[in-house]
């Protein structure tokens, strides 16, 4: 009779969630249209979620024995209660077993649930109905062991106790955690960029349609309905919190506050989030009804977030299709953004100076500059970072090595404009696609076989964002090409110094590119004492300089790359190893006693024999 | 770096010669030359200005373009036969392979220098009017004079192309021939190169034109010119600007390069070449003034010792290349170092002059603060880390203590300073107490915040003996203990005040002050000016023949102007005799040196500068267990190698600086410089 019940309960359940996600697709269908690719997406989702997911999951093992106990036990258990259907199943005392084990592993997992928050729970965990859920999810799976395993009324009593959790966990799939769980799984099929479970980067912006009515987000249906249902899947584990630097240095953005907020936006009358806030805002803003700008301009579009996210959801997209409209539509981009956006529009350089002077860093290095029609190996992409004296001496000693490798090379000259990175991620879609329309016309003059930048932004744009501009090319980042010219020796480096190196890895490089194995090889070739900050690699911090932040300047309780020093100050590094003219310029700011910062060209150049 | 000194770091690009940055070195006479040739003792000088990121390096300050302009007797550079050719192709590529430009300056000095000296040949200029500086009385130039010397002016600048320079300029600035012809107080020809400011140009265009003409069309050729000669008889800051704008106007030079002042007499001299007692960039407004109405880059140098004054010259649009001549006799790394972003590392130059000073006595220039400049051969200007990491203990934080305790921990050692006083610096902190000299501060300053910067353990405060030394465990001791002043021998030693005493305790000595001087140094004269200032009636006796003789020429004169003006009384040719006490005041006897006569002064006080003996007490108590018993091995010294007893158990122990014997800073500094860069 017992067993009755269960399986009567399990197909109630199910039709209750039917339902719930039947409101829940109401709420995504406000969204702006998507082509999805259902058949491939469904077809991939236990790849996804066993695969991908997890090997996020896992970085934290505690919580990947979690949420396998969990969410295998309460998956296994019901999905095996809706097969009692079969008769020959349901006379079955294996089968019953079965059941009984897949929900005391469900009891365990919800004992560990339960763990996750109590005695103390984390900053970056929620409360709220996260502190029922352990309840309904522990009812439920306890409810169902008693009632598989214990006859009569006792078991009668388990199908109550198990009706209970099962209803609580039902009724918090609009409203509550249990959402995760639907959404989450449908979000993995329906994922907006379903090249990034395919081993690619996946990490460039999609261009935006000037022409359209509406640019960018400016209310929360303008949003396609496949990214509605990406933040539903946000279960507030807190992990882009943590990751976040902008969060770290106090300034108003918590990823998984945004995130919540886009889905309150969503949901009338909001949600109820209890996790923290963004720092120092108190109520919400008028962005979406929600946000407050200075959130948004907050982010540097390090994608910390996005990569510490297990289930994949694009935060900084989020942000860049607002700023979109904000500046293209309200012309609000904070801080000295109007300024230099003006600057690129007139000058081609952020800096609003004569293209002539990019090349001043160089003044005495007599460089090739290509013209059109000509045909060179490799293309020197100097950046705006030339413009910089700092940062020309990192371009002079990238030049001397590649004088040194004897390599076949040439610059634009007074030709490059800037890459436009600095205007995308302010929003300013049109500035961008200037300067990517330029670029790609005056490179399509002229003959090479590749791109080598120093500038990890320059990089990005070129190899990844000027393809939809109708721009291909191989484009290979300076630390990539001293760790070739050095395999193949055609350079050669004194011997390794004990100097105490750490490497910070760029952001548009590591993160947005993959690329973290080069510099380090190279370093390892330059000193026998490179150490690593406990955030390196993928998972390294920002040093403050992307999306346009020294620009925008959004005030916090710290500054990035004083968090960033500290942590390499935590090495013991005497010295901070860079690659990318932001992060030199970012780092070198930080005033008071400090590791020197060198870019590793400038290093490979002074150890060059 | 701040944006403003972005604006040094734009290039220059004038005749097809791009210049990297707007940071020079004006050509200048630092007595590096051998037999009239630039040979590897001042390209290495250059060089290193190269190496350290300088845009435009000009050397061969007054190079002579013909025999009767000597060049030999002040180890100069002659451009006056085609021998020199391959040295200047030697020093281009020298310079050339780090990046800078460099370029000559050719001159024929006319009535400015001396007969009797190289090839003995009459001067020569534009009237038969005595030059003050050298008392020539010169030959008034011929046409065949003038002739001779244009085509002179041509081979030289044909041999500067030839030898791989950048490009040259004539001087006609510091009273040389060209300058000489338009300048109304030494041209009174009534022929057609005197009269008019028109006809007084005319030799200079025919100079210019035919170094043109033998140089080619792509050759930097510029001028140096005064921007107003500041002395009444000479030329005014509209005629300087009427010649610029003159000679640009006619397409003769490629850049202008503007000094303020001349040279003619000692205080004229001193003024153009400002020393510390000047505001910094004193004649910038001259080069300003004739940038508004030329159409070729000017250049300027005087005083512009920091990059901050530097970067304000050329971003406010004063000048297009602004020379930093002396701030890189200091430090060679000036560019360098601002575009690592390391301006506090710049040894700033402090404006001493000893470098210049030192020339017209015949010597070779020295920075009184920077020991390895003039010396790149033997001494380093970027230290390299040591093999093996020694503790090493340095006593006493003075010019001497400082630099070794700084090349020590350059080196990569551990190092323990020890200071008696409460604060760095050690007899300089006395000297900048003198009115004027306080700039000499800048020198331990900088080492002070380098020594801090490289982790030296400073123990301030701590008068260390023996014990205090050898409780670290030192593998190399260094004593640089200083001087203490001395009072001399006479009869009445006890009762005399020493020049350090008044300035270190800044005693107010009212009435009146015999004050003798037995040194010829700043200090004495410093001193003088002190007391003087505060109301002291004070009479300076020397056995020299004049006040503060060994203080050199851009210097001496502002001591002197400064004395004459605050009415001190220099007596010369006087030794002291005896002091004694007469009721409450003292008698002074002194003797002449010359005829041996006696005189008395009965006066207040009686101050006297005999210089400095050694404070040697931890040196003597340390000499005895040290593996070295002290001794500083003088040939490795001077040859540059380490010294012997290396890798002996125990310590090794040197003095330095005055605590060897008194002399100066440069003394201190260099004694710490060559020992411990092999330490």
């Amino acid at each position: 009779m017992a067993f009755g019940a269960l399986v009567l309960l399990a197909w109630l359940l199910l039709a209750g969630v039917a339902v719930q996600v039947g409101r829940l697709g109401l709420r995504w269908r406000r969204g702006a249209g998507a082509s999805v690719d259902w058949l491939g997406g469904l077809r991939a989702l236990p790849r996804r979620y066993l695969v991908d997911v997890h090997a996020v999951v896992a970085r934290k093992p505690a919580s990947s024995v979690m949420h396998q106990a969990i969410a295998g036990g309460l998956l296994a258990a019901t999905g095996l209660l809706l097969l009692a259907a079969i008769p020959a199943l349901f006379a079955a005392a294996l089968y019953w077993l079965l059941i009984a084990l897949a929900f005391a592993v469900a009891l365990v997992g919800a004992v560990l649930v339960r763990r996750r928050r109590v005695p103390v729970k984390p900053a970056s965990l929620s409360a709220g109905a996260f502190l029922t859920l352990p309840a309904y999810l522990g009812a439920y799976a306890a409810g169902g062991l008693i009632a598989t395993l214990l006859p009569g009324v006792p078991g009668l009593l388990g199908v109550a106790l198990a009706a209970f959790g099962g209803i609580g966990l039902v009724a918090q799939i609009t409203g509550g955690p249990m959402r995760h769980a639907v959404a989450g799984a449908l979000h993995l099929a329906a994922h907006p960029r379903p090249a990034r479970f395919a081993g690619g980067a996946a990490s460039d912006l999609v261009p935006l349609d000037l022409d359209a009515a509406r640019l960018g987000v400016g209310t929360i249906g303008d949003f396609a309905w496949n990214r509605l249902l990406g933040f539903d899947a946000c279960i507030q584990c807190g992990r882009c919190e943590e990751a976040c630097p902008a969060f770290a240095a106090g300034q108003p953005l918590n990823p998984k506050a945004l995130i919540q907020d886009f889905c309150a936006a969503n949901r009338k009358g909001g949600t109820a989030y209890a996790g923290s806030p963004h720092p120092g805002i108190a109520s919400p803003g008028p962005v979406l009804g929600v946000l407050h700008a200075e959130t948004l301009w907050s982010c540097t579009t390090c994608r910390a977030c996005v990569a510490a996210c297990p289930m994949m959801i694009e935060h900084v997209d989020a942000v860049i299709d607002i700023r979109r409209n904000l500046t293209l539509e309200h012309g609000a981009a904070p801080g000295k953004a109007d300024a230099v956006l003006a600057a690129l529009r007139y000058a081609g350089n952020t800096g609003g100076l004569a293209p002539a002077q990019r090349l001043d860093f160089a003044a005495g290095l007599k460089l090739r500059v290509l013209a059109p029609g000509e045909a060179v190996d490799t293309l020197l992409w100097l950046g705006d970072g030339a413009f910089d004296r700092r940062y020309g001496a990192t371009l002079r000693a990238l030049i001397g090595i590649m004088r040194a490798a004897k390599l076949d090379f040439a610059v634009l000259g007074p030709a490059e404009r800037d890459c436009g990175d600095l205007a995308r991620r302010l929003g300013d879609e049109a500035g961008f696609a200037a300067q990517a329309t330029v670029n790609v016309a005056m490179l399509g003059t002229m003959s090479f076989t590749r791109i080598v930048t120093a500038d990890p932004h320059a990089l990005h744009v070129l190899r990844q964002e000027y393809p939809a501009f109708g721009g291909h090319y191989t484009v290979v980042h300076h630390t990539a090409l001293i760790d070739e010219l050095i395999t193949t020796n055609r350079i050669t480096l004194g011997p390794a110094t004990d100097t105490v190196i750490t490497y910070h890895d760029p952001c548009y490089l590591g993160r947005y590119n993959g690329e973290t194995a080069a510099p380090r090889r190279v370093l390892a070739r330059l000193t026998g004492q490179a150490v690593e900050m406990a955030r390196a690699r993928e998972a390294s911090f920002c040093c403050g300089g992307g999306g346009g932040a020294p620009v925008t300047d959004i005030p916090g309780k710290q500054r990035i790359p004083d968090l960033r020093m500290e942590q390499a100050r935590e090495t013991g590094a005497s010295l901070v190893a860079v690659a990318c003219p932001g992060c030199t310029a970012m780092l070198e700011g930080v005033i008071g006693p400090r590791p020197l910062v060198r870019d590793i060209a400038e290093l490979v150049h002074e150890a060059l024999q | 770096m701040s944006a403003s000194t972005d604006a040094l770091f734009r290039p220059l690009t004038l005749r097809g010669l791009t210049i990297r940055n707007r940071l020079m070195s004006t050509s200048h006479a630092p007595g590096y030359g051998r037999d009239g040739k630039p040979q590897e003792r001042y390209q290495l000088y250059h060089a290193e200005k190269a190496k350290g990121g300088i845009g435009l390096t000009m050397f061969g300050g007054s190079s002579s373009v013909s025999l009767d302009s000597p060049a030999a007797p002040w180890n100069q550079v002659s451009v006056a036969d085609d021998s020199v050719i391959p040295y200047f192709q030697q020093f281009a590529d020298r310079v050339h392979a780090h990046g800078a430009a460099l370029m000559i300056q050719l001159t024929h000095m006319g009535r400015r220098t001396r007969w009797d000296t190289e090839h003995w040949l009459p001067t020569i200029s534009a009237s038969p009017l005595r030059e003050p500086a050298s008392r020539s009385i010169p030959r008034e130039m011929s046409q065949d004079d003038i002739d001779r010397v244009v085509h002179d002016f041509a081979e030289a600048a044909r041999r500067a192309r030839e030898g791989g320079m950048d490009g040259c300029e004539i001087s006609a600035a510091h009273g040389h021939l060209v300058d000489q012809f338009w300048s109304p107080s030494v041209n009174r020809r009534t022929d057609g190169y005197g009269g008019s400011l028109l006809n007084r140009m005319r030799f200079g265009f025919e100079v210019l034109a035919a170094m043109r003409a033998a140089a080619g069309d792509d050759f930097v050729i510029g001028m140096r010119m005064s921007g107003d000669e500041l002395f009444d008889e000479g030329l005014s800051g509209e005629d300087c600007v009427t010649i610029a704008a003159e000679h640009t106007r006619r397409g003769l030079v490629d850049f202008v390069n503007v000094m303020g002042g001349q040279a003619r007499d000692h205080m004229a001299h001193a003024v153009s070449l400002p020393n510390m007692a000047f505001p910094v960039a004193p004649f910038l407004y001259l080069a300003s003034a004739i940038r508004r109405e030329v159409e070729v880059p000017v250049f300027h140098a005087q005083r512009i010792t920091d990059f901050a004054t530097a970067a304000r010259a050329v971003a406010e649009g004063h000048v297009d290349m602004v020379a930093m001549t002396r701030a890189h006799i200091a430090d060679p790394y000036i560019g360098r170092k601002l575009l690592e972003g390391r301006a506090d590392d710049i040894r700033q130059c402090v404006g001493a002059g000893y470098c210049i000073d030192r020339i017209y006595t015949g010597a070779d220039a020295l920075c009184i603060q920077n020991a390895a400049t003039g010396r790149e051969a033997t001494m380093p200007h970027v230290i390299a880390k040591a093999a093996t990491a020694r503790r090493i203990v340095v006593v006493g934080g003075g010019p001497g203590g400082l630099e070794a305790a700084r090349v020590c921990a350059e080196r990569g050692h551990h190092v323990v300073l020890f200071e008696r006083e409460s604060a760095l610096g050690g007899q300089i902190n006395i000297a900048a107490k003198a009115g004027w000299r306080e700039a000499l501060s800048g020198i331990p300053r900088w080492l002070a915040a380098q020594v801090r910067k490289l982790g030296v353990d400073i123990r301030l405060g701590v008068a260390a003996d023996a014990a205090l030394v050898l409780a670290e465990r030192p593998d190399i001791v260094v004593v640089a203990t200083g001087g203490a002043a001395n009072p001399g021998l006479m009869p009445g030693a006890d009762l005399v005040t020493t020049t350090q005493a008044v300035l270190h305790q800044g005693i107010d000595l009212s009435g009146s002050v015999l004050l003798y001087d037995a040194m010829g140094q700043h200090n004495a004269a410093s001193c003088a000016e002190y007391l003087a200032t505060r109301g002291a009636l004070v009479e300076l006796a020397t056995p020299d023949r004049m006040a503060a003789e060994e203080v050199g020429t851009t210097n001496q004169p502002v001591h002197l102007r400064n004395m004459y003006k605050l009415g001190v009384i220099v007596t010369p040719n006087l030794d002291i005799v005896a002091v004694r006490r007469e009721a409450n005041r003292l008698v002074a006897v002194l003797r002449n040196t010359m005829d041996m006569v006696e005189e008395e002064r009965v006066v207040d006080h009686v101050v006297v500068d005999f210089g400095t003996l050694p404070v040697d007490a931890v040196f003597t108590d340390l000499k005895d267990g040290a593996v070295n018993r002290g001794q500083t091995d003088a040939a490795a010294l001077i040859a540059g190698q380490p010294q012997p007893h290396q890798g002996e158990a125990g310590y090794r122990l040197y003095r330095i600086g005055d605590a060897a014997a008194g002399r100066n800073i440069h003394a201190a500094i260099y004694d710490a410089l060559r020992l411990c860069k092999d330490f």
